[in-house]
């Protein structure tokens, strides 16, 4: 499931989806408004860094801003790259996957089940841009995904 | 509300497909005209191949022209004794598939609700309330909606009037003997050797390409397993590279063949270019699709061994190099190249030069002339990397404002900029299915 990794990850690219395009945002101040812990959100950024979501700029006036307008980051593939292939148990998962010791991944029913249940995550989290989720108060749920009555 | 009219501009397999598909519900209420130059439909440039050795490159059940009846085909072949029930991974000649997309459409003609043009459309006109094409033989025709199905580009792209494209007009009789060179090194570049080892050609052949690779074996191999849930999209090229390479040699260490990984991207292949930055898309065209084509676009097990004993045994000699400008020397040609690993520039003289670069001509350049006064006109632009034509994705051209029409569409190669694998028959027939809902509903 989501670790702390992915939440802060998105928390912070919520936090740079508010600034002014191209403008930097100091890390200090995304760890402060995000309660994140400054080491752990350097270490977040550089992953984001690398999978072409966020820029950076060192020295002073450096600071970090989106790469790519928010509408075309979509919030599936922040959470793959910070963690993992999407996947509610190791083993439901075709790359990266951790068989279990003591049973057989061809019949697993219950793995059968959560290979269905990532790719209705995988669904949902595709579907939102991380400027909808800036913009939703709360409702994170694109229109056409949400239960209605 | 009066029935439906689709004009349909070009008679190859996606012009074809197309009409299949528009037709295939007896009862749907729609008229369809095919504009074909050739006087003969489903023989565009992949399949009017008459030589017995241009196979598919694809195997035989992944063929039919419905991806919801994917033994289509299969059947066909079957029920004229073709092939044998039990053996699958076979690839069969084009010309016989061609033959099928004819006998896909014939069906059609019948019931009146096709009608087949043998004309060239000259220019294509957006009205109000529909669209008018030109046609070479002076009259025009109207209908509500209109279908680019042009296929590939038909000029050699590097040409300058000079190179020439195998089996076209300008390919004329040649000395068996001669030396020839062709540019490019991928299913085109074996094409181009198949009709040359077919007309007994001895000469030396030099197969100029970038990185001097040949198109890796088929074999029939089970696909990895992968879901989207796996892939990650979005992610800039090299990021992505490194993640499909680690998912490779994880698949391979569990006893997996490349092969089925490499296959086992092909439904995301089209989101995976959508997603990723134009920078990305730029890139990936510059540096990584040479070595990404020659695993993604595989020869039959056959013409690749014979095609490596041909380079084995020095009759077809491969040349890294870069290709840079072309120039008559007397009687015969002269390539200027930059070989790989060289800073100098060298001129290589050859009788012939054969163009196979392939498919990526700057649509500008396109030699159809309904592309060209689409563009003139400003009711179609080309797309960021001037591929093809700027399309939404659901296939509608989109114009020189950034409007997408709603009588205009294009299917098939010339929509490479917004699917990029959007070239063979499994990607096409699945475009076509989604647009002929539109039109006829």
């Amino acid at each position: 499931m989501l670790t702390a990794k992915g939440k802060y990850g998105l928390k912070a690219l919520i936090h740079l989806a508010h600034y002014p395009v191209g403008q930097l945002a100091l890390v200090s101040d995304i760890a402060a408004d995000n309660n994140i812990p400054k080491k752990f959100l350097d270490a977040i950024l550089s992953d984001l860094r690398n999978a072409g979501f966020v820029q950076s700029r060192k020295g002073k006036g450096g600071g970090y801003r989106l790469a790519r307008p928010p509408e075309e980051i979509k919030i599936g593939s922040v959470v793959r790259v910070l963690d993992g292939p999407l996947a509610p148990i190791p083993c439901a998962s075709h790359t990266r996957y951790e068989p279990c010791d003591d049973c057989d991944v061809s019949t697993c029913q219950v793995r059968h089940m959560m290979l269905n249940v990532r790719n209705a995550i995988a669904e949902v989290l595709d579907s939102t841009t991380l400027a909808q989720m800036r913009d939703a108060d709360g409702e994170v749920l694109p229109r056409e995904l949400r239960r209605t009555g | 509300m009066t029935r439906p009219h689709v004009l349909i501009i070009g008679g190859g397999a996606s012009g074809v497909l197309m009409a299949a598909h528009l037709l295939r519900d007896p009862g749907a209420d729609v008229h369809v005209t095919l504009i074909e130059k050739r006087g003969e439909v489903g023989r565009g440039v992949a399949y009017s191949a008459r030589q017995q050795d241009h196979v598919l490159n694809v195997a035989a059940p992944g063929m039919s022209a419905f991806a919801d009846d994917p033994d289509h085909f299969w059947r066909w072949l079957v029920e004229r004794g073709f092939v044998e029930q039990a053996n699958r991974f076979v690839f069969m000649p084009r010309r016989l598939y061609g033959e099928y997309l004819s006998w896909v459409l014939g069906k059609n003609i019948d019931d009146g609700r096709l009608r087949l043009l043998h004309d060239t459309v000259l220019a294509v006109h957006p009205l109000p309330g529909g669209v008018e094409l030109s046609l070479d033989s002076g009259t025009s025709v109207v209908g509500h909606t209109a279908v680019l199905a042009v296929g590939h580009e038909e000029r050699a792209a590097r040409a300058k009037g000079i190179a020439v494209r195998v089996g076209s007009a300008q390919d004329t009789p040649l000395d068996p003997d001669a030396d020839v060179m062709i540019l490019g090194s991928g299913l085109s570049m074996v094409d181009a050797w198949l009709e040359l080892s077919q007309a007994d050609h001895r000469g030396p052949i030099t197969v100029l390409s970038r990185h001097g690779l040949l198109p890796k074996r088929h074999c029939d191999v089970p696909r990895m397993e992968l879901d989207a849930a796996d892939v990650p999209f979005g992610t800039e090229l090299g990021y992505f590279a490194d993640w499909f390479r680690k998912t490779v040699e994880e698949h391979v260490g569990r006893g997996g063949n490349w092969r089925g990984a490499v296959d086992a991207l092909r439904p995301f292949n089209q989101r995976i270019w959508q997603e990723w930055s134009t920078q990305s898309r730029r890139r990936f065209l510059e540096h990584v699709r040479p070595f990404w084509n020659i695993h993604r676009h595989r020869l039959p097990p056959e013409l690749h061994d014979r095609l490596r004993a041909a380079v084995d045994s020095g009759r077809v000699r491969l040349v890294a190099g870069k290709f840079l400008d072309i120039a008559r020397a007397g009687d015969r040609v002269s390539a200027r190249v930059r070989l790989k690993g060289c800073a100098a520039e060298e001129f290589m003289e050859f009788a012939r030069v054969y163009d196979c670069g392939g498919v990526s001509v700057d649509v500008l350049q396109s030699s159809n002339p309904a592309v060209q006064s689409l563009i003139s006109s400003g009711a179609a632009k080309p797309d960021e990397l001037h591929i093809g034509l700027d399309v939404t994705r659901d296939c509608a051209v989109i114009d020189a404002n950034g409007v997408a029409s709603a009588r205009l569409f294009a299917v098939g190669p010339l929509t490479r900029g917004t699917f990029f694998e959007i070239e063979a028959i499994p990607d096409i027939r699945m475009q076509v299915a989604g647009l002929a809902k539109r039109l006829v509903c």
